[in-house]
């Protein structure tokens, strides 16, 4: 069984609880504007070229077949719409400024590399994290791999944007300690607007994934002038309020720190000009989100007197 | 309400005066690599020493004693009313004298090695183990000299004699400099006019009064004989080693709290004075030696007080299985809250069963514990030299490299290079260990131990100098230093000469001769760099580091002697001699340059991990403890942004671990990195920053430049 993955990252804190090592699976259903792990959309390999570690010895531009890596004003440069992925330029390039994004693994070789950290893990309740791009479109690995981790006592966690058919999230669930799932916005023309999705099948699949019994916590990035806005969290505050399982609700702050890596891989990045969400409104709309679900609750509790 | 202003607004003055003192010692006296310890400026007509040698220094019984007791009599007296404490240092004496080694007992034989191999041999340096307290406070200035007197019917042989008539005028000089103490305090008590401050100085008269002779009976006055008696040892040659700070004290608080003679603000106030007073290393919590954990109710108040004090401060936590929790949590904490490198963390699992492997029972284990910069000792059982022998094992594999790559009648490999390298390391430890026998033969006619031997069991009953036989134990340290770069060499071309044939030993040797000059140069250095490196986990560096750390370990073992009751015991630290260290060093094959530093102790060089480095960090170096029950220290430069409260106890998770790994040590910097930037432009804008350099803390302010530029490249590849 092979999967195709980008890296695997130990000591992720942000992916469920204590310390993790964040498996990110390459391939996603979804293109969001806002995306933070622009090397995971696509599912095959690529090449991306740090400039900053250029040392300008013009090897690769000697190697590569297609003029992808050439001479420009004496400089190297690369011109991504040549390149074949034959990857002769890494070959050459000791600087380690042209690096390969994606590699083909299978659960036992992520299992290894992972099991190194398992006693951060214990002292730390943490685990393994399956995340992507979008785990689900390859979901026979990532089944097998939650497999592997569950067997060994592993906390296991998936992170998903939930879009997939729930078929496929019944077979990996039974190896799952906790979902880490994603909601994006509760606009339905919007959500399709900006990650080329409707959201039906997302917001059915959390419905489903509440009724399971699997603990998991709900996730949503807040972008500015995309879903920054007091009307859509509390939608998706009061929507939350409505599940009876969720373990936690979360804001994700949109952040700049990913635009390097749009402008290392050559894509566009569509958030280009966005600024990092201020702290303020992140507390805010926290407030919000905080209100809405105590309201909620409290609404529900007719009998409690206090 | 009032008396906690009191005591808050006299720590502050205290803290302020301790850095305006730091700063007066830059402006007069320099920068300088090493703690900032509690010193004071000497006086503009200060004490010089006397020389009884004609090479102008002093050496032997009769030169430290004559010149410690003219120092002591001449010494200045230091009183502060906002003090609970009297007493500051001043002088280096062991620094202050044209030579450190008797020539009359020369180790020229030595000296050919010393220079090949690069040892720091350690001949003629002192302290380094550490004194039992307990015995002290016990017995008091008069119960020492009582005991003197004791034994001097027993041990009557003339140098005997001479040995305890020396003692004896140690111990009355420094009687003398407590009563001159006492003097000043009762002129400073005429002269105070603020009532507060003149009960204060009453009672640190009669503190004095009640211990210039007779043994401490109460909290206060068990601390300032602790004062006394450092004071006196770090002037005598820099002793810093303390204790089990606060089992030590336990006794005399609770019998105060008892009485009615303190309440838990003022003990705050008192240790955090004590705290101000120099950088001792205590160790806190922790087993006792039938392994119940020691931590009490002043276990808190220290870290309380050292939270108040803030300033360079050398506290460790004995991390076990039967910790007390809430220390652990309060440590972490105050680590995160103050990001000033303390406390710091030593783990109990590995030091107790690596101890042991040479012989010992763990009641004798567990007693060993964390009082100097890298190092563990035994309070009052051994003599160690710890932290004073170095071989920098990448000069010994440079020297490896370039007999190969002369020597033509065979074709250059890293199996070959391997055999060609273990009998020089093998060479260099017998010199350092050669070093060692050298001290212990002739250190009492060079250097005796006047002072730590006071507090020593054994050689005031013996008769003999505790480096000649007085002590109970010799626990041998010598440590390995430039580990990751010797591994991350022989890894970087065995992959890239022997696997992948991107380069030859021809082009790499003619790249370390031109120091990787040029674009090709600075390519092939790339190349050898960017290969597997010792801490990235089951790497090609890693398996090379276990090798070599094995290697060492085993050849330091050798050296044992039961005989002679000399146990060898390996580490892997390099303290602050990873400049100088790297300046003998040419260009190294995995791609440093030449003269840059070495790698520091037991880590990876800088910039190993790609991320995770903390996990990496900590796992790299569990695995390459020499096990013995000396250290090879986790120097972790932790990110600030994961130093928050809320992730407390991952931090402490991290911790814990790698001592289940097989971690000894762990030293914390939390610093932000524009912080540290800008610091190291401008050193005087940020004079309480502290950063843990190696095992000590220091003002960043204080360190040279190029000393700054190391701490500053660690924390910014971190
Ligand atoms: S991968 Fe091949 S085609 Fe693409 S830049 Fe490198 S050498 Fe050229
Ligand atoms: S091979 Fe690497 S370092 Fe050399 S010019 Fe190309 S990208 Fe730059």
């Amino acid at each position: 069984m092979i999967g195709r993955i980008t890296t695997i990252q130990r000591m992720s804190l942000h992916d469920g609880p204590g310390i993790r090592s964040t498996v990110f699976l390459k391939g996603c259903n979804m293109h969001c504007g806002w995306c933070h792990n622009p090397e995971t959309l696509s599912m095959n390999p690529e090449l991306e070229w740090i400039q900053q570690k250029c040392i300008g010895c013009n090897s690769c531009t000697e190697v590569c077949p297609t003029g992808a890596f050439s001479l420009k004003d004496g400089k190297p440069d690369f011109q991504k719409n040549l390149c074949t992925s034959c990857f002769d330029c890494l070959q050459v390039c000791y600087a380690e400024a042209i690096n390969k994004i994606g590699r083909e693994v299978t659960p036992e070789d992520v299992f290894t590399e992972v099991e190194q950290d398992f006693p951060f893990f214990s002292n730390s309740g943490g685990g393994v994290t399956i995340s992507g791009g979008e785990p689900m479109l390859q979901p026979e690995f990532t089944k097998q791999t939650l497999a592997l981790f569950k067997k060994a006592g592993i906390h296991t966690a998936l992170d998903t944007n939930l879009s997939i058919s729930w078929k496929q999230y019944e077979k990996v669930l039974p190896f799952t300690d906790l979902v880490l799932a994603d909601l994006k916005m509760m606009d339905n023309a919007l959500h399709q607007k900006w990650t080329g999705r409707h959201n039906t099948t997302i917001l059915e699949n959390i419905y489903k994934l509440d009724a399971s019994g699997v603990p998991y916590f709900i996730r949503t990035p807040v972008v500015p002038d995309i879903n920054d806005n007091e009307a859509e969290i509390s939608a998706m505050a009061a929507f939350v309020a409505s599940l009876k399982n969720v373990k936690n609700y979360e804001l994700l702050p949109f952040h700049t720190l990913a635009s390097c890596k749009y402008t290392n891989l050559k894509l566009k990045n569509p958030m280009g000009q966005t600024q990092d969400l201020s702290k303020e409104r992140l507390e805010r709309f926290q407030e919000i989100v905080k209100y809405t679900i105590n309201h909620r609750e409290k609404g529900g509790q007719t009998e409690d007197t206090e | 309400m009032e008396n906690s202003f009191s005591y808050q607004s006299r720590i502050d003055h205290l803290r302020s005066r301790k850095f305006a003192q730091t700063r007066e010692k830059i402006e007069v006296e320099g920068l300088l690599d090493e703690d900032d310890y509690g010193r004071v400026l000497p006086p503009a007509n200060a004490w010089k020493s006397i020389p009884n040698h004609p090479d102008g220094s002093f050496y032997g019984l009769e030169g430290w004693t004559q010149n410690f007791c003219s120092l002591m009599d001449s010494h200045p007296v230091y009183v502060d009313p906002n003090d609970a404490f009297a007493g500051r240092w001043v002088y280096f004496m062991s620094r202050m004298r044209a030579n450190k080694w008797n020539p009359n007992y020369p180790f020229d034989h030595l000296k050919e090695n010393i220079e090949k191999y690069d040892i720091i041999a350690g001949i003629g340096d002192d302290a380094h183990f550490a004194p039992d307290y307990k015995l002290g406070l016990s017995l008091g200035w008069q119960g020492i000299l009582d005991k003197i007197e004791h034994y001097r019917k027993i041990n009557t042989s003339p140098e005997q004699i001479k040995f305890y008539d020396a003692h004896e005028q140690v111990v009355k000089s420094i009687q003398g400099w407590i009563e001159r103490h006492i003097d000043l305090t009762e002129q400073r008590i005429q002269e105070e006019t603020d009532p507060k401050l003149k009960a204060n100085l009453e009672e640190m008269a009669e503190t004095n009064r009640n211990i210039v002779s007779q043994a401490p009976q109460t909290l206060r006055e068990a601390i300032q004989w602790i004062i006394w008696y450092h004071l006196a040892s770090r002037t005598y040659n820099r002793d810093g080693a303390g204790g089990q700070i606060d089992e030590m004290l336990r006794p005399f608080y609770e019998k105060d709290l008892a009485e009615g003679r303190i309440d838990r603000e003022k003990a705050v106030y008192m240790l955090a004075c004590f705290m101000l007073n120099d950088t001792i290393y205590w160790q806190l919590g922790g087993p006792n030696k039938d392994g119940i954990d020691q931590t009490s109710e002043i276990s808190f108040l220290i870290l309380d007080a050292a939270d108040k004090a803030n300033c360079s401060i050398n506290l460790t936590i004995r991390v076990h299985d039967g910790m007390n929790q809430e220390l652990y949590d309060k440590s972490l904490y105050y680590l995160i809250k103050n990001k000033n490198a303390w406390p710091r963390y030593s783990g109990d699992k590995a030091l107790v069963e690596g101890f042991m492997k040479n012989g010992f029972d763990a009641q004798l284990a567990r007693q060993r514990i964390a009082v100097g910069c890298n190092w563990m000792s035994l309070p009052g059982l051994e003599y160690t030299m710890n932290d004073l022998v170095k071989v920098n094992m990448a000069k010994v594999f440079e020297v490896a490299y370039q007999e190969m790559m002369q020597d033509k009648s065979d074709k250059p490999s890293t199996e070959r290079l391997w055999t060609i390298y273990t009998p020089h390391l093998a060479k260099a430890v017998r010199t350092a260990a050669d070093g060692i026998r050298h001290q212990l033969k002739y250190q009492k006619y060079n250097e005796p131990e006047l002072i730590l031997n006071l507090l020593s069991h054994g050689p005031l009953e013996r008769g003999l100098d505790v480096s000649d036989g007085g002590a109970e134990y010799y626990n041998l340290a010598i440590d390995g230093a430039g580990l990751a770069i010797v591994a991350d060499s022989f890894a970087a071309l065995q992959l890239r000469i022997e696997e992948e044939k991107k380069t030859s030993w021809e082009e790499v040797t003619y790249h370390l001769e031109s120091d990787f000059e040029g674009i090709e140069g600075e390519k092939i250095r790339l190349l050898l760099k960017n290969s597997p490196r010792y801490g990235q986990g089951n790497s090609l560096g890693d398996q090379w580091a276990k090798k070599i750390g094995e290697e060492f370990t085993q050849l330091v073992r050798q050296e044992s002697n039961p005989e002679l009751r000399h146990t060898f015991i390996p580490g892997f630290f390099s303290w602050a001699n990873t400049i100088g260290f790297g300046q003998h060093v040419g260009a190294t094959p995995n791609g440093r340059k030449s003269k840059t530093p070495i790698s520091h102790g037991a880590n990876p060089c800088p910039g190993f991990s790609k991320d995770g480095a903390s996990l990496a960090l900590a796992c790299a170096v569990a695995q390459i403890q020499p096990g013995f029950g000396n250290t090879a220290p986790m120097q972790w430069e932790l990110d600030p942004t994961l130093a928050t409260q809320d992730q407390a106890q991952l931090i402490g998770s991290i911790i814990k671990t790698h001592f289940e790994l097989g971690g000894t040590l762990i030293n914390v910097n939390i610093m932000d990195k524009d912080q540290i930037l800008d610091a190291h432009k401008d050193p005087a804008k940020y004079p309480e920053l502290v950063v843990r350099v190696t095992g000590f803390t220091a003002y960043f302010s204080m360190l040279t430049p190029e000393f700054r530029q190391l701490v500053v490249e660690r924390i910014l590849e971190s």
